[in-house]
Protein backbone atom coordinates (compact mmCIF):
# COMPACT_ATOMS: atom_id res chain seq x y z
CA UNK A 1 0.00 0.00 0.00
CA UNK A 2 1.17 3.52 -0.78
CA UNK A 3 0.98 5.61 2.41
CA UNK A 4 -1.53 8.43 2.40
CA UNK A 5 1.15 11.07 2.97
CA UNK A 6 2.35 10.58 -0.61
CA UNK A 7 -1.11 11.37 -1.95
CA UNK A 8 -1.37 14.43 0.30
CA UNK A 9 2.07 15.65 -0.81
CA UNK A 10 1.06 15.23 -4.46
CA UNK A 11 -2.13 17.16 -3.73
CA UNK A 12 -0.12 19.97 -2.14
CA UNK A 13 2.22 20.08 -5.14
CA UNK A 14 -0.70 20.36 -7.55
CA UNK A 15 -2.28 23.07 -5.37
CA UNK A 16 0.95 25.11 -5.42
CA UNK A 17 1.24 24.70 -9.21
CA UNK A 18 -2.35 25.91 -9.61
CA UNK A 19 -1.65 28.93 -7.40
CA UNK A 20 1.47 29.78 -9.41
CA UNK A 21 -0.61 29.49 -12.56
CA UNK A 22 -3.24 31.89 -11.20
CA UNK A 23 -0.51 34.38 -10.25
CA UNK A 24 1.63 34.35 -13.38
CA UNK A 25 -0.75 33.81 -16.31
CA UNK A 26 -2.01 36.89 -18.15
CA UNK A 27 -4.78 35.23 -20.14
CA UNK A 28 -7.97 35.15 -18.06
CA UNK A 29 -9.03 31.75 -19.46
CA UNK A 30 -5.67 30.27 -18.39
CA UNK A 31 -6.30 31.61 -14.87
CA UNK A 32 -9.64 29.76 -14.75
CA UNK A 33 -7.92 26.57 -15.96
CA UNK A 34 -5.37 26.87 -13.13
CA UNK A 35 -8.30 27.18 -10.71
CA UNK A 36 -9.56 23.82 -11.97
CA UNK A 37 -6.14 22.40 -11.11
CA UNK A 38 -6.46 23.69 -7.54
CA UNK A 39 -9.97 22.20 -7.20
CA UNK A 40 -8.62 18.84 -8.35
CA UNK A 41 -5.85 18.88 -5.79
CA UNK A 42 -8.48 19.40 -3.09
CA UNK A 43 -10.38 16.38 -4.43
CA UNK A 44 -7.23 14.30 -4.21
CA UNK A 45 -6.63 15.37 -0.60
CA UNK A 46 -10.24 14.54 0.36
CA UNK A 47 -10.00 11.00 -1.02
CA UNK A 48 -6.54 10.47 0.53
CA UNK A 49 -7.81 11.45 3.99
CA UNK A 50 -10.80 9.18 3.46
CA UNK A 51 -8.41 6.31 2.88
CA UNK A 52 -6.57 7.12 6.09
CA UNK A 53 -9.55 7.86 8.32
CA UNK A 54 -11.62 4.93 6.97
CA UNK A 55 -14.62 7.01 6.05
CA UNK A 56 -16.50 7.92 2.85
CA UNK A 57 -17.74 11.44 3.73
CA UNK A 58 -14.81 12.96 1.84
CA UNK A 59 -15.93 11.27 -1.35
CA UNK A 60 -19.39 12.80 -0.87
CA UNK A 61 -17.70 16.19 -0.61
CA UNK A 62 -15.74 15.45 -3.82
CA UNK A 63 -19.13 14.87 -5.45
CA UNK A 64 -20.26 18.34 -4.32
CA UNK A 65 -16.99 19.88 -5.51
CA UNK A 66 -17.58 18.37 -8.96
CA UNK A 67 -21.03 19.99 -9.00
CA UNK A 68 -19.69 23.37 -7.92
CA UNK A 69 -16.84 23.15 -10.46
CA UNK A 70 -19.34 22.61 -13.26
CA UNK A 71 -21.38 25.60 -12.10
CA UNK A 72 -18.24 27.71 -11.71
CA UNK A 73 -17.01 26.83 -15.21
CA UNK A 74 -20.40 27.68 -16.74
CA UNK A 75 -20.74 31.05 -14.99
CA UNK A 76 -17.04 31.97 -15.31
CA UNK A 77 -16.87 31.23 -19.01
CA UNK A 78 -20.17 33.08 -19.54
CA UNK A 79 -18.59 36.08 -17.80
CA UNK A 80 -15.47 35.79 -19.99
CA UNK A 81 -17.66 35.75 -23.10
CA UNK A 82 -19.50 38.87 -21.88
CA UNK A 83 -16.20 40.62 -21.08
CA UNK A 84 -14.79 39.67 -24.47
CA UNK A 85 -17.86 41.02 -26.24
CA UNK A 86 -17.52 44.33 -24.39
CA UNK A 87 -13.74 44.84 -24.42
CA UNK A 88 -12.53 42.57 -27.26
CA UNK A 89 -9.70 41.38 -24.97
CA UNK A 90 -8.87 38.63 -22.47
CA UNK A 91 -5.65 40.16 -21.09
CA UNK A 92 -5.97 40.78 -17.34
CA UNK A 93 -3.60 43.74 -17.55
CA UNK A 94 -6.15 45.60 -19.68
CA UNK A 95 -9.29 44.71 -17.72
CA UNK A 96 -8.86 47.43 -15.09
CA UNK A 97 -12.28 49.13 -14.81
CA UNK A 98 -12.65 48.31 -11.12
CA UNK A 99 -9.17 49.61 -10.29
CA UNK A 100 -9.88 53.33 -10.74
CA UNK B 1 7.33 -4.11 -6.43
CA UNK B 2 3.61 -4.13 -5.89
CA UNK B 3 1.22 -3.08 -8.61
CA UNK B 4 -0.39 -0.17 -6.72
CA UNK B 5 3.03 1.35 -5.97
CA UNK B 6 3.89 1.31 -9.70
CA UNK B 7 0.43 2.75 -10.46
CA UNK B 8 0.87 5.54 -7.92
CA UNK B 9 4.30 6.63 -9.13
CA UNK B 10 3.43 6.55 -12.83
CA UNK B 11 0.09 8.37 -12.37
CA UNK B 12 1.67 10.92 -10.00
CA UNK B 13 4.62 11.65 -12.31
CA UNK B 14 2.36 12.09 -15.34
CA UNK B 15 -0.05 14.28 -13.32
CA UNK B 16 2.75 16.60 -12.19
CA UNK B 17 4.28 16.83 -15.67
CA UNK B 18 0.86 17.62 -17.16
CA UNK B 19 0.23 20.20 -14.43
CA UNK B 20 3.48 21.95 -15.38
CA UNK B 21 2.16 21.94 -18.94
CA UNK B 22 -1.11 23.55 -17.80
CA UNK B 23 0.75 26.35 -16.07
CA UNK B 24 3.57 27.03 -18.54
CA UNK B 25 2.28 26.32 -22.07
CA UNK B 26 1.98 29.49 -24.11
CA UNK B 27 -0.78 28.24 -26.39
CA UNK B 28 -4.03 27.96 -24.44
CA UNK B 29 -5.22 24.90 -26.40
CA UNK B 30 -2.12 22.99 -25.24
CA UNK B 31 -2.95 24.05 -21.67
CA UNK B 32 -6.45 22.60 -21.98
CA UNK B 33 -5.12 19.34 -23.44
CA UNK B 34 -2.65 19.09 -20.54
CA UNK B 35 -5.56 19.71 -18.17
CA UNK B 36 -7.39 16.71 -19.69
CA UNK B 37 -4.26 14.60 -19.12
CA UNK B 38 -3.99 15.77 -15.49
CA UNK B 39 -7.66 15.02 -14.83
CA UNK B 40 -7.41 11.50 -16.25
CA UNK B 41 -4.28 10.82 -14.19
CA UNK B 42 -6.01 12.06 -11.01
CA UNK B 43 -8.94 9.80 -11.85
CA UNK B 44 -6.48 6.92 -12.09
CA UNK B 45 -5.19 7.85 -8.62
CA UNK B 46 -8.79 7.74 -7.33
CA UNK B 47 -9.16 4.25 -8.76
CA UNK B 48 -5.90 3.17 -7.14
CA UNK B 49 -7.19 4.50 -3.78
CA UNK B 50 -10.36 2.43 -4.12
CA UNK B 51 -12.77 5.30 -4.85
CA UNK B 52 -14.34 3.93 -8.02
CA UNK B 53 -17.47 6.12 -8.06
CA UNK B 54 -15.49 9.35 -7.75
CA UNK B 55 -12.96 8.20 -10.36
CA UNK B 56 -15.71 7.51 -12.89
CA UNK B 57 -17.47 10.80 -12.10
CA UNK B 58 -14.15 12.63 -12.47
CA UNK B 59 -13.77 11.37 -16.04
CA UNK B 60 -17.45 11.94 -16.88
CA UNK B 61 -17.93 15.43 -15.44
CA UNK B 62 -14.45 16.97 -15.47
CA UNK B 63 -12.58 15.42 -18.37
CA UNK B 64 -15.62 15.51 -20.66
CA UNK B 65 -18.17 18.14 -19.68
CA UNK B 66 -16.09 20.95 -18.19
CA UNK B 67 -13.25 20.66 -20.72
CA UNK B 68 -15.80 20.87 -23.55
CA UNK B 69 -16.96 24.19 -22.03
CA UNK B 70 -13.40 25.49 -22.16
CA UNK B 71 -12.74 24.29 -25.70
CA UNK B 72 -15.97 25.91 -26.93
CA UNK B 73 -15.14 29.27 -25.33
CA UNK B 74 -11.54 29.17 -26.59
CA UNK B 75 -12.80 28.49 -30.10
CA UNK B 76 -14.95 31.66 -30.00
CA UNK B 77 -12.28 33.94 -28.50
CA UNK B 78 -9.48 34.67 -31.04
CA UNK B 79 -5.99 33.49 -30.25
CA UNK B 80 -4.30 35.44 -27.47
CA UNK B 81 -1.30 37.20 -28.97
CA UNK B 82 0.37 38.69 -25.88
CA UNK B 83 2.93 37.23 -23.51
CA UNK B 84 1.72 34.10 -21.73
CA UNK B 85 3.64 34.56 -18.46
CA UNK B 86 4.22 37.73 -16.49
CA UNK B 87 7.93 37.59 -15.48
CA UNK B 88 7.59 40.16 -12.68
CA UNK B 89 5.04 37.97 -10.86
CA UNK B 90 6.92 34.74 -11.56
CA UNK B 91 9.71 35.50 -9.05
CA UNK B 92 7.08 36.53 -6.49
CA UNK B 93 4.97 33.41 -6.94
CA UNK B 94 7.72 30.89 -6.06
CA UNK B 95 8.18 31.86 -2.36
CA UNK B 96 4.42 32.27 -1.95
CA UNK B 97 3.88 28.79 -3.37
CA UNK B 98 6.59 27.33 -1.13
CA UNK B 99 5.02 28.92 1.96
CA UNK B 100 1.62 27.56 0.96
CA UNK B 101 3.12 24.09 0.53
CA UNK B 102 4.71 24.22 4.00
CA UNK B 103 1.43 25.36 5.51
CA UNK B 104 -0.53 22.60 3.77
CA UNK B 105 2.02 20.01 4.90
CA UNK B 106 1.82 21.22 8.51
CA UNK B 107 -1.98 21.21 8.60
CA UNK B 108 -2.39 17.83 6.91
CA UNK B 109 0.26 16.01 8.93
CA UNK B 110 -0.73 17.36 12.36
CA UNK B 111 -4.46 17.79 11.73
CA UNK B 112 -5.38 14.38 10.40
CA UNK B 113 -4.11 12.50 13.44
CA UNK B 114 -6.53 14.36 15.67
CA UNK B 115 -9.59 13.39 13.63
CA UNK B 116 -11.95 10.57 14.47
CA UNK B 117 -11.89 7.51 12.26
CA UNK B 118 -15.09 6.46 10.51
CA UNK B 119 -16.94 3.17 10.40
CA UNK B 120 -15.94 2.13 6.87
CA UNK B 121 -12.98 -0.12 7.59
CA UNK B 122 -11.51 -2.13 4.67
CA UNK B 123 -13.52 -5.17 5.76
CA UNK B 124 -16.83 -3.27 5.59
CA UNK B 125 -15.87 -1.70 2.26
CA UNK B 126 -14.96 -5.05 0.73
CA UNK B 127 -18.37 -6.34 1.84
CA UNK B 128 -20.64 -3.54 0.58
CA UNK B 129 -18.44 -1.93 -2.09
CA UNK B 130 -17.37 1.67 -2.51
CA UNK B 131 -20.33 2.81 -4.63
CA UNK B 132 -22.92 1.54 -2.16
CA UNK B 133 -21.08 3.05 0.81
CA UNK B 134 -20.78 6.50 -0.81
CA UNK B 135 -24.39 6.56 -2.00
CA UNK B 136 -25.70 5.44 1.38
CA UNK B 137 -23.99 8.38 3.06
CA UNK B 138 -24.94 10.75 0.22
CA UNK B 139 -28.66 9.95 0.34
CA UNK B 140 -29.01 9.77 4.13
CA UNK B 141 -26.69 12.18 5.96
CA UNK B 142 -26.07 14.58 3.08
CA UNK B 143 -29.52 14.52 1.42
CA UNK B 144 -30.23 18.23 1.96
CA UNK B 145 -26.87 19.44 0.53
CA UNK B 146 -27.55 17.14 -2.44
CA UNK B 147 -30.84 18.95 -3.13
CA UNK B 148 -29.13 22.34 -2.70
CA UNK B 149 -26.49 21.25 -5.24
CA UNK B 150 -29.23 20.66 -7.80
CA UNK B 151 -30.55 24.18 -7.08
CA UNK B 152 -27.03 25.62 -7.56
CA UNK B 153 -26.77 23.87 -10.93
CA UNK B 154 -30.13 25.36 -11.98
CA UNK B 155 -29.02 28.86 -10.93
CA UNK B 156 -25.68 28.43 -12.76
CA UNK B 157 -27.50 27.32 -15.91
CA UNK B 158 -29.84 30.34 -15.86
CA UNK B 159 -26.90 32.64 -15.07
CA UNK B 160 -24.80 31.28 -17.93
CA UNK B 161 -27.70 31.73 -20.37
CA UNK B 162 -28.35 35.32 -19.22
CA UNK B 163 -24.64 36.25 -19.30
CA UNK B 164 -23.94 34.62 -22.66
CA UNK B 165 -27.02 36.02 -24.43
CA UNK B 166 -26.57 38.79 -26.96
CA UNK B 167 -28.43 42.04 -26.35
CA UNK B 168 -31.16 41.51 -28.93
CA UNK B 169 -32.80 44.95 -28.69
CA UNK B 170 -29.50 46.83 -29.06
CA UNK B 171 -28.53 44.83 -32.15
CA UNK B 172 -31.83 45.56 -33.88
CA UNK B 173 -31.45 49.30 -33.28
CA UNK B 174 -27.92 49.22 -34.67
CA UNK B 175 -29.23 47.52 -37.81
CA UNK B 176 -31.86 50.23 -38.31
Amino acid sequence: MVPYEFYVALSGLLMVLGLIGVIIRKNIIAMLISTELMLNSVNLAFVAFDMKLQDVSGQVFVFFILTIAAAEAAVGLGLIMAIYRLKKDVDVEKLTELKY
Amino acid sequence: MELDVIAFWSFAALAVISAFGVVFFKNIIYSVLSLISTLIMISGLFFSMGAELIGALQILIYAVAIVVFYVLVISTVPQYKGEAIDPKYFALSLPVGFLLFLELAYVSVYGAWASNTGIFTPEVLSEVGNVKAVSTILFSKYLFPFEVASLILLVAMIGAIVLGRKEQAMDEEEVK
